[in-house]
């Protein structure tokens, strides 16, 4: 394992119980790493899976996101379209060996400062195992 | 399964005659067949409002110059308002099904009729060499050789599929071919057009079967050599590294219907500091840029209605295997949501609905109040 190794991680949250969430981890005075870049969307539901394989071919070690419990959407059920979309996305990547475990995927609440910290920096470890993203490495994406 | 015996020794005479049949009978009022292209090295699909136009067309030509289901999309995308009968092959009738079951393609006029493939003969091939291509398709009708097309070989969906009547020749006595009826449509056809006894289903359906179990191992096998030879990123990279990013596998891809597509989108025309930023980064930037972007985009777009017809491939310049690579995915992104393209007009397309209690894995086990290395509460 490189102890040099920061990973680029995005943090894909949705504008509701996601943003709460680090919201929530603010009014708590926790922190996440630095090298976390959260990234609003309005509803995980509304998080096509090009942005996510986008963010993978240009500079992502690892993309997370998450987006209300299920009953909490505030568009009805984009959580659950989310998940659907993030597991065909992680099919993709797992059929052509491009590193299905670089994306995550959690519910967190509005007021659970501490799981939406605690998952930025257990993602980060594991994406420190991981090691780069050896998509970054490609010149010809 | 019943069937029907309709006797000749020739599939396409067969289609043809029950066609025209269909046509005098007032079933159908036209009919989209294709037929050899006046220069001989081609086949294109023709609208026949006359029943003795059929004398030219070949309802099973040797090559799939255009996916049928692309054919009757442009003639019948906002409806026909009037009866028309298509003839396809296995996968150009799954393509249509997942056309309308996009709501691409309403099917309510449309009769659809499928035919045992022996497979096709590679496009390139023919068109240099047209009889050398209809020679291959000979003996492939005959069971002598494999499928030209390399994505033909591993096909395990050759035979019945979603269509109002089925044409079967595999394993039946020379001299006859089963009609079997697939549909409350295809029943009520069959008995209008009065088609005669019943037919040696029982020795097609043992063929079918035959071949399909063997088909299920080649794809295995294909599957597993392409992951040898193109999955990974290096290898990824190097398979797709000569496409020229014309965007021809996707501009003949029956499911790829979008009036904008995204990769033709303002959203992918970066600017210059875009570009400079990417070859600062990894040392350099390919132009025209995001070639894995439009192969794995197209992939979360369509992977799960692609029906591995294998025009991509056929139509790709720089013999890139693209059907083969949908293909490989495909099977991965359809079997996660048990679905199966084509394979039935009742089933929804898995992104347009959900199962509360379905994907658990996939919420990451958590640790409740885990320490974050290095951080932590700060007042
Ligand atoms: S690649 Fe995607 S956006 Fe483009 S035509 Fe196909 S489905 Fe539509
Ligand atoms: S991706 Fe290729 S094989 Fe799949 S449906 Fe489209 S053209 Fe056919
Ligand atoms: S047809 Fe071939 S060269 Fe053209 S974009 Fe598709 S894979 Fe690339
Ligand atoms: S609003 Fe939070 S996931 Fe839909």
């Amino acid at each position: 394992m490189d102890e040099e190794f920061e990973p680029k991680l995005l943090y894909i949250l949705c504008s509701w119980c996601g943003s709460g969430g680090s919201e929530s981890a603010r009014a708590h005075g926790l922190k996440y790493p630095a090298n976390v870049l959260p990234y609003r969307v309005n509803c995980t539901g509304s998080l096509p899976p090009v942005h996510i394989l986008r963010a993978l071919l240009e500079g992502a070690d690892g993309v997370a996101v998450s987006g209300c419990y299920p009953g909490d959407c505030h568009y009805e059920g984009g959580n659950y379209h989310a998940r659907r979309r993030v597991a065909l996305t992680k099919a993709i990547l797992e059929a052509l060996d491009l590193g299905e475990d670089r994306l995550w995927f959690r519910f967190v609440a509005h007021g659970e400062g501490r799981r939406f910290v605690d998952t930025a920096a257990e993602f980060n470890d594991h994406l420190k195992e991981l090691g780069p993203n050896p998509l970054n490495e490609i010149t010809t994406t | 399964m019943k069937g029907i015996n309709l006797k000749s020794d020739d599939a396409n005479a067969a289609a043809r005659g029950l066609l025209a049949r269909g046509m005098e009978a007032g079933l159908w009022d036209a009919a989209l067949v294709p037929a050899r292209v006046p220069a001989g090295d081609s086949y294109a699909w023709l609208l026949l409002r006359d029943a003795a136009a059929l004398e030219r067309t070949t309802p099973l030509p040797p090559v799939m110059s255009v996916s049928g289901a692309r054919a009757l999309y442009k003639l019948a995308r906002h409806g026909t308002a009037r009866r028309v009968v298509a003839v396809l092959r296995p996968c150009e009738v799954r393509a249509a099904v997942e056309l309308y079951k996009r709501e691409q393609l309403p099917l309510d006029d449309i009769f659809l009729i499928s035919m045992d493939c022996p497979g096709a003969v590679p496009l390139k091939d023919y068109v240099e060499d047209p009889e050398a291509g209809e020679e291959l398709f000979g003996k492939m009708l005959a069971g002598v050789e494999e499928p030209g097309r390399e994505i033909c070989r591993s096909c395990d969906h050759f035979s019945h599929t979603a269509s109002d009547l089925h044409l079967g020749t595999l394993g039946v006595p020379e001299g006859n071919v089963v009609v079997v009826p697939a549909s409350a449509a295809g029943e009520a056809a069959a008995e209008k057009l009065g088609l005669g006894d019943a037919g040696p289903v029982a020795e097609w359906e043992a063929e079918v079967e035959k071949r399909n179990a063997s088909r299920r191992e080649a794809k295995e096998e294909a599957h597993r050599a392409l992951r040898e030879e193109a999955a990974g990123p290096e290898r990824l990279a190097a398979t797709l590294g000569r496409c020229i990013g014309c965007h021809g596998c996707r501009s003949v891809c029956p499911i790829c219907f979008c009036r904008q597509c995204y990769f033709e989108s303002e959203a992918l025309k970066v600017p210059a500091a875009n570009v400079f930023a990417r070859a600062e980064r990894k040392g350099a930037a390919r132009l025209p840029a995001d070639t894995f972007l439009f192969h794995l985009g197209r992939m979360a777009h369509i992977s799960l209605s692609c029906v591995s017809c294998g025009a991509c491939e056929d139509a790709c310049p720089v013999q890139i295997p693209v059907a083969q690579l949908f293909g490989l995915v495909a099977a991965n992104t359809q079997s996660l949501f048990d679905y199966e393209a084509g394979r039935d007009r009742a089933e929804a397309v898995p992104t347009t609905y959900y199962r509360e209690e379905e994907l658990a894995y996939l919420s990451e086990p958590y640790v409740e109040a885990r320490a974050p290395e290095g951080v932590g509460a700060d007042g």
